[in-house]
């Protein structure tokens, strides 16, 4: 997995780049943990790079966005390619987060 | 019940309004009437008179009447709209027939063929195999290719003598344009009609431009209103040499209605996943049985009408019901001598760009049939040999002059030639294709790229569907990761993937407790607190990721199956 990151106008854009797994998990849910941890922050995270997500990824996400409502800051999730969207709504994780089509939009929604 | 696509506007099924039908029906006969060029060529090659090509042509309206409607019923034929049409499969044997035999060797050797396709037709299923999607597709896509290569032809005038001038290259613009512009651009009735418009406005162009020869029109004076078709020419031979060269023709027609059906039944089905063959069986009888009526009844070899289907792709009007009124005017029409000239002396600029518009449809639908399943390297050169050698017969002829007498046959056309390298390198790469494949992972070492990469790899070699394929490798990845972290195994975990056409089936063993597969999702509560609630989200993602999972533990081995249709 590789993450990449970059600021636009206030909002945190993080790349997620490959496969989200047990393994890789730890790593991008610490990333994660260090941008909604600031009070107020927004983050969104592309998925359009996103190969694979395992239920280990799935719990670091739930994890995230209830560490972003304590923290009253955004997390948004965008770019799901049709296979991820597939998983997220096999697992009933579709409504629990906010998920924009393009970063464009998930950068609009969020700042 | 099948889903419509977006872009269908009637499915086979469906009855459209009487106006669509009856404007769907024109544009059908325009589109076929290009084809009706093939018996007066044939008649011509066998020293026949213009009163004999006439004779062929109306016996010829005869045949796609019954055969439009053989086709058309669901349970006598493929249940579709695409209707047969004379055509430029049979051309070249039958040119061959006329030169050494005449009409009765051409109308002989045309029952033949027809007989030998409707044989053919009880053995497809058992034979499915060796004709899997994507050489159906691949017969559409080279039909495709051909047809445009004959239209292109058409438009530019190649050997035209005399040669075309700047007004016929205005009125190939012209009704090009109109069909592509109504197509993309147009809504409604314009849109269902984008054709016959095109046709009209290259008709008008041509009258505008003084393109109509005299001799068209006397041509068209003197042909009587009603006359009964001629039968004088109603002899058959039969000649053991031309059994080869007809019975190729047999299979590459059957493997062309094939492709048509499987182009019908994607167009109608938005869920499409794998062809009907009985429906295909169905068809190739009907196909076979209109090839040998035409042989009894005095005419040249039929096949289901490639350009139809592209059509009714390209208007999204799939209705059999067109089929239903278009039969009984075609039965009329050859009676009605006059109305078949009309269309008969269609001007090339205008056909041309006719017959380009549907091949352009024809072509793009094999290259996504030849798509919807994984490709190996076998199967890229069961189809990229099988396209290149067929092509080289119209890049490069004369080529094959030099090849022995008895592979000739095969080498008359790029829809024999290609369609039989395709089932010939099918058949031989086969052998040693595994339908079950095998993986060790060491749970000290599970390594996700090559977890991915077996499922890719036995997925291409087997020619299975991309999303059933992406399914599995979730399934297997997220299974090996949970077991993994949460079940301890003892020693290796042995993977097998089994597929047939149907089915992909694999399975997970390992030495330890079995895997929780949960019919409720834990709540997200669960899932965070601990890893027993992400353990359990697992099983449940596993649970509905495949179409069927189960868990077994037996003498302290366990074993997760997943099933998958396919």
């Amino acid at each position: 997995m590789e993450l990449l990151e970059e600021q636009i106008t206030g909002v945190t854009a993080l790349v997620v780049r490959g496969r989200v797994d047990s393994t890789t998990a730890p790593t991008f849910g610490q990333r994660l943990e260090s941008v909604i941890a600031v009070p107020k922050s927004r983050l969104v995270v592309d998925f359009r790079e996103l190969e694979y997500i395992s239920s280990a990824g799935f719990r670091v996400l739930l994890v995230a966005a209830k560490r972003a409502e304590d923290a009253g800051s955004r997390l948004i999730l965008c770019s799901l390619s049709a296979k991820v969207r597939q998983l997220f709504d096999l697992g009933g994780f579709l409504d629990l987060f906010t998920i924009a089509a393009s970063r464009d939009d998930a950068i609009l929604a969020a700042s | 019940m099948p889903k419509k696509p977006p872009n269908i506007l009637y499915r086979a099924d469906e009855t459209p309004p009487h106006t669509v039908t009856g404007l769907t029906v024109v544009q059908q006969f325009g589109l076929m009437s290009i084809n009706l060029i093939y018996p007066v060529l044939i008649g011509r090659e066998a020293g026949g008179t213009a009163h004999l090509a006439g004779d062929l042509v109306s016996l010829a309206f005869l045949v796609i009447g019954v055969g439009a409607l053989l086709q058309a019923l669901p349970r006598v034929g493929s249940g579709f709209l695409c209707q047969p049409v004379p055509s430029a499969v049979y051309l070249i044997p039958s040119l061959l027939a006329a030169r050494r035999g005449g009409v009765p060797l051409v109308l002989g050797m045309t029952v033949c063929a027809g007989v030998l396709e409707m044989s053919l037709s009880r053995a497809l299923r058992r034979l499915r195999p060796l004709f899997p999607p994507e050489i159906a597709g691949l017969v559409v896509a080279l039909t495709g290719l051909t047809t445009g290569a004959v239209a292109l032809r058409m438009t530019l005038g190649v050997n035209a003598s005399p040669a075309p001038g700047a007004s016929a290259a205005v009125v190939s613009v012209v009704t090009l344009g109109t069909m592509v512009t109504l197509n993309v651009w147009g809504r409604g009735m314009l849109r269902l009609t984008c054709v016959l418009v095109g046709m009209i406005a290259g008709y008008g162009m041509t009258a505008v431009l003084g393109g109509f020869r005299p001799a068209d029109w006397e041509t068209l004076v003197a042909t009587p209103w009603v006359k009964l078709p001629g039968f004088d020419h109603l002899h058959w031979a039969f000649d053991a040499g031309l059994v080869i060269p007809f019975a190729i023709v047999a299979v590459a027609a059957a493997l062309k209605v094939a492709g048509n059906i499987t182009t019908c039944q994607k167009l109608d089905d938005a869920d499409w996943v794998r062809a009907d063959m009985t429906s295909i069986s169905r068809g190739v009888l009907a196909d076979g049985v209109t090839t040998t009526l035409a042989g009894v009844v005095g005419t040249t070899g039929m096949n289901s009408s490639s350009p139809a289907v592209g059509l009714a792709s390209a208007t999204g009007i799939l209705s059999r019901r067109i089929a239903y009124v278009l039969a009984p005017l075609l039965v009329l029409f050859a009676f009605l001598p006059k109305l078949g000239v009309l269309f008969f002396l269609m001007p090339p600029a205008v056909a041309g760009p006719a017959l380009l518009f549907s091949a352009t449809f024809m072509f793009v639908n094999g290259l996504e049939i030849m798509a919807s399943r994984l490709l190996d390297s076998r199967r890229t050169f069961v189809i990229g040999l099988s396209i290149m050698c067929g092509l080289a017969i119209d890049f490069l002829p004369g080529a094959f002059a030099r090849f022995p007498a008895w592979v000739q046959p095969v080498l008359v056309s790029s829809i024999v030639l290609g369609p039989v390298m395709a089932l010939l390198l099918n058949g031989l790469f086969r052998l040693g294709v595994r339908k079950t494949q095998r993986l060790v992972v060491e749970p000290a070492a599970v390594d996700s790229a090559s977890i991915d990469a077996f499922m890719e790899g036995s997925g291409a070699g087997w020619g299975a569907r991309r999303d059933v394929i992406d399914r599995a490798s979730f399934s297997l990845a997220q299974s090996i990761e949970v077991v993994v972290d949460s079940c301890e195994p003892q020693g290796p975990l042995d993977i097998e993937a089994s597929f047939d056409e149907f089915s992909l089936d694999v399975r997970v063993a390992y030495t330890g407790p079995p895997l929780e597969l949960p019919e409720q999702r834990p709540s997200n509560e669960e899932i965070i607190a601990s890893d027993a609630g992400q353990r359990r989200l697992a099983g449940f993602m596993l649970r509905r990721h495949a179409d069927r999972v189960q868990a077994v533990h037996r003498a302290g081995r366990s074993t997760i199956l997943f099933h998958f249709d396919h």
